[in-house]
């Protein structure tokens, strides 16, 4: 069995997008929806980047949709976690939340 | 705004290109395409098409950048992977790729060497194809190899006749070889079809039994011959080819047990042979022979065709000598009529095969090979341009620490995939080239020419192509390789390419290579121009008859209804009676055969002329024509001594004869032959010259202006007999009356071919003229090669003086001054070109008007033109490039790098 993967932050943010947008995981709204929750402003060649590393990995798993005339009659590329993904996605959850425990006061302050 | 914005399509170019993953392509592309809609929507056009050029240049930018930098971690064991491959095997790999990248990088060149080879080698392919079909294998069935044609005949100088055996010396040499298991006879048989809806002469064959066992031809219906059937009475069988079958029977199985009727007789037919047999000489029809006890004992004269196996465990070689050893006895047992005869072997192949095919294919194929010498010259000049421009490359490259072998191994490797691709190309050129050269064969050679059908693409060919391509490469791929790892390292660095090209290899090199391609296109020119030259004089020039206006019929006068000779006479009488007097026809003629016709009237005797004491291996033939008074006007042929023939040299009248003028020459030079005295066997009777006619060319690739004879037909008519009709406009306007002329004497002959005389002409010489076509192209391929050789040479050459010539006119020189410079060098490279072609045309015209009898005689003033004209057309080639170069302006041509 793979190890399992730790994902960094950026992916961390990428893999979060992906299972929130579920079917509708492709590059367009990946990138606004982590500008939107995260208030940084997320350069496209590294989002195209990091899913092609995800993937690559073996987090995520790609397939391509069909041919839209709004696109220029090119087709969308959906993603959707794997399970080693979604392993991966828990396991760093959990890393972040442990060295977190206890801090609350500080990390939540206004 | 009607139509949605679009994104500036030269930065979705960039953007494509840089993306090599066709999904990610896909993908990346359509979410730009698709946030530029809101963009344009948003901020206006002009802002949105700023921002996607800016994200396609940052996001090829990265994508280019993935690509160059490997990823990290998650393809590292792909590298360890290939880390554990055998090392040569890699490099190996690695110099393909890089060739690969070599050729791709300049798709022009390779495109034109890609291009050369394979029409080169196609060319090759389809002479390949045509000698393997007419002259290497035109029998292809099992067991042909073990065949042999056996003769004995007078050696007389003319080529052996192999259908001349007499039936005792047969019926000796089956009773007395063992080293043959089987030995079979055919005599032709031509017989005359009738009881059917339209009479036809068929080619036919009289076959002992042993002939279809010999060919190992086993019937498709019924059966063959059986021993019991040879026996005069009871011979009247016939087997008949499939092609007849289908034609004149409608395919109908039932055939088998029917009769037919030939030369007005029945005969059973016993079975029906299965497609593509239609051997010996496309024979459609097969009978018996049955000869009488009286007709076997014949010794001193016979046309047996005598087909013989080698038997298990023995060889040509041990047939031969045995078959020597019979023949030796034969001639001393036998001296009255075997004293002058010896033994001719040879195998069914040879025996049967066009026999004037063989110097023409050689010649063909000869021609085919030069091509692609030239090809490779002009293949190699290319890439030793190539190869001075990538000096540099290679230099930094062995500075690198790549090995001689290493930078030479890699020009090898682009020429094998250049010829690689040519021979994918090539493959559907010689299918094409083998295909039209089949459909351009005039139906009319098929009988005597046999492999014509299986002028097609052979797989095999391709391995002869690939090997010959496979030469081709380490040739052309091995001179620029040479002066490539023989570069000196640290030289070529220093001098950055500027005065490299200059070096003395390229120079002789390039310039030996374009004086042997010009010498060799010159040589194939001057070889198909004059087998065209000759084809063209035998079908248009001086043949010494006037073949316009004439119809030609050929026929054969066979069965019970003929055999008397008065019975022939008559009929032909009764057949002018009937066309006698039609506006249309000037004048009629009868004759056993006319010029050029291929039919089987065609004679020719042994002359003895009085006076000259010559025995049966001296006597030297000539052609014989038997005719009616009037044939020298049909064919408007001067008599210019003595008188033609009347009527009244009729039987019983004194035996006369005409000869031509090359036949008086030959036995009384400088003196009148009439009145003198001949005759055709040694104990003849004498026939008296009575008048010389002029000199006719009888056959296109027999010697011109054969000597021939002719004697009365009314004094010994024919059985094939060929009407001539002169008439006064279309000669075939008449054949329908011709037709119903004949029809009207004899409904149940039937007419063999009907044509007018132009056109027997035309098709004699078609299967030649149409192979001697193929030449055509070839030599016009050698030339525009060696055209390209030297326009590429010289522009080569003016591209790297540009700078000089820019120095030259800066200090006062004029343009045609520089010019002239560029021209000089073409000049001496085509004039060396030139002469060396010309020596060689002048060889090959020689051997060509030795091998190919009297269709090519020795023509130096045709190779003088033919030569003056390529030269010509190479001065311009080379100062092309000289006038673009001095038309630069001399400040742009200093700064030239």
């Amino acid at each position: 069995m793979a190890k399992t993967p730790y994902l960094g932050e950026f992916e961390y943010a990428v893999m979060l997008a992906v299972i929130r947008l579920g079917d509708e995981a492709y590059g367009v709204p990946i990138r606004e929806l982590i500008e939107a929750r995260t208030g940084r402003p997320v350069a496209r060649g590294a989002l195209y980047t990091g899913l092609e590393r995800l993937e690559i990995k073996g987090c995520l798993r790609s397939r391509m949709g069909d041919p839209m005339p709004e696109r220029g009659g090119r087709a969308r590329r959906y993603f959707t976690a794997t399970p080693l993904g979604l392993r991966a996605l828990r396991s760093t959850h959990a890393a972040l939340s442990n060295l977190s425990k206890g801090l609350e006061a500080i990390l939540e302050q206004p | 705004m009607t139509a949605p914005p679009t994104p500036p399509a030269l930065a979705e170019r960039v953007l494509r290109a840089a993306i090599r993953d066709p999904e990610w392509r896909e993908a990346v592309s359509g979410d730009l395409c698709e946030e530029f809609d809101d963009i344009a929507r948003r901020y206006g056009l002009p802002a949105a098409r700023r921002w996607y050029w800016r994200q396609a240049v940052g996001l090829g930018a990265r994508f280019v950048a993935g690509r160059v930098v490997p990823r990290a971690a998650p393809q590292r064991w792909q590298v360890r992977d290939r880390d554990l491959e055998p090392r040569a095997s890699w490099t190996a790999f690695r110099d393909i790729a890089y060739a690969w990248r070599a050729i791709a990088h300049r798709p022009g060149v390779s495109f034109v060497i890609v291009a050369t080879l394979a029409l080169v080698l196609a060319a090759n392919a389809t002479v390949f194809n045509l000698v393997d079909a007419l002259y290497l294998r035109p029998f292809r069935f099992p067991g042909v190899d073990r065949l042999v044609v056996v003769a004995s005949a007078a050696d007389n100088g003319a080529e052996t006749d192999y259908n001349s055996v007499a039936p005792a010396d047969f019926r000796d040499w089956q009773r007395e070889s063992t080293t043959m298991s089987l030995l079979a006879a055919a005599a032709f048989w031509d017989p005359n079809m009738s009881g059917v809806d339209e009479p036809e002469q068929v080619p036919g064959f009289l076959v002992s039994p042993a002939f279809f066992r010999a060919i190992g031809a086993e019937p498709l219906i019924g059966r063959t011959f059986l021993d019991s059937e040879t026996i005069p009475g009871s011979h009247r069988r016939v087997v008949v080819s499939h092609g007849l079958w289908a034609r004149r029977f409608g395919s109908d199985p039932r055939l088998v047990g029917r009769t037919i009727r030939f030369d007005g007789e029945p005969y059973e037919v016993v079975g029906i042979m299965p497609p593509g047999l239609a051997l010996p000489y496309g024979a459609q029809a097969w009978a018996p022979l049955a000869y009488t006890e009286e007709q076997w004992a014949e010794r001193g004269r016979g046309g047996l065709l005598v087909i013989g196996r080698v038997a298990d465990g023995q060889t040509v070689g041990s047939a031969r000598a045995e078959m020597t050893s019979i023949v030796g006895r034969q001639r001393h047992e036998h001296p009255e009529t075997n004293a002058q005869r010896d033994l001719t072997l040879a195998s069914f192949t040879r025996a049967l095969a066009d026999g004037y095919a063989a110097p023409l294919l050689a010649i063909w194929q000869a021609a085919a090979f030069l091509l692609l010498v030239i090809a490779c010259a002009n293949i190699a000049n290319l890439l030793l341009a190539r190869g001075a421009e990538r000096h540099q490359e290679f230099a930094v490259r062995m500075a690198l620490g790549a090995g001689r072998w290493r930078v030479a191994r890699q020009l090898l490797f682009e020429g094998a995939l250049l010829t690689f691709a040519a021979l994918v190309v090539t493959v559907p050129l010689a299918m094409a080239g083998a295909e039209a050269t089949r459909r351009g064969m005039p139906p009319g050679l098929h009988r005597w020419v046999p492999g014509i059908d299986f002028i097609r693409f052979d797989p095999s060919s391709l391995a002869v192509m690939a090997g010959l391509g496979a030469v081709a490469t380490l040739v052309f791929s091995w001179l620029p390789a040479l002066q490539a790892s023989g570069a000196a390292v640290s030289q070529s660095l220093r001098d950055g390419g500027r005065t490299i090209a200059a070096g003395r290899s390229r120079g002789w090199l390039g310039t030996g290579l374009v004086v042997g391609q010009v010498a060799l296109a010159v040589c194939l020119v001057a070889g198909a121009g004059l087998v065209l030259g000759g084809i063209d004089k035998a079908v248009n020039g001086a043949l010494g008859f006037d073949k316009q206006h004439v119809l030609t019929a050929e026929m054969r006068l066979d069965g019970p209804a003929y055999q008397e000779p008065e019975q022939r006479r008559q009929f032909v009488e009764r057949v002018f009676d009937r066309l006698r007097g039609m506006p249309a026809v000037e004048r009629l003629a009868a004759s056993s055969s006319l010029p050029y016709s291929p039919g089987g009237g065609l004679l020719s005797r042994p002359i003895y002329p009085e006076g000259l004491d010559l025995t049966e291996a001296e006597a030297r033939p000539a052609r014989l024509h038997r005719i009616t008074p009037d044939y020298f006007d049909v064919l408007r042929m001067p008599i210019v001594e003595g008188r033609r023939f009347t009527e009244a040299d009729r039987p019983g009248a004194p035996s006369v004869a005409i000869v031509s003028r090359n036949f008086g020459e030959r036995y009384w030079p400088g003196e009148s032959a009439v009145g003198r005295r001949f005759r055709t066997a040694p104990d003849g009777p004498w026939l008296e010259i009575v008048g010389v006619a002029g000199d006719i060319v009888q056959d296109m690739l027999l010697a011109r202006e054969w000597p021939a004879f002719y004697t009365p037909a009314a004094q010994e008519p024919t059985f094939a007999t060929a009407f001539g009709i002169r008439t006064g406009s279309d000669p075939l306007a008449v054949s329908g009356e011709l037709r119903r002329a004949i029809s009207a004497v004899d409904p149940d002959l039937p007419l063999l071919q009907l044509r007018s005389l132009e056109q027997v002409v035309a098709e004699r010489a078609g299967g030649i003229a149409h192979l001697a076509r193929l030449l055509g192209v070839m030599g016009a391929v050698a030339l525009l090669l060696a055209l390209m050789g030297v326009y590429s040479l010289m522009a080569y050459a003016a591209a790297r003086r540009t700078q000089e010539f820019g120095v030259r006119m800066a200090l006062g020189a004029t343009r045609w001054q520089v010019v002239r410079l560029s021209l000089r060098q073409a000049a001496v490279l085509t004039g060396l070109g030139l002469v060396a072609g010309a020596v060689l045309a002048a060889a090959l015209n020689r051997v060509m008007s030795s091998t190919l009898f009297g269709l090519v005689s020795f023509d130096a003033a045709a190779i003088a033109v033919m030569t003056l004209a390529i030269g010509a057309t190479a001065l311009v080639a080379g100062w092309l490039p000289a006038r673009r170069a001095a038309d630069l302006d001399p400040t742009v041509a200093l700064r030239m790098e």
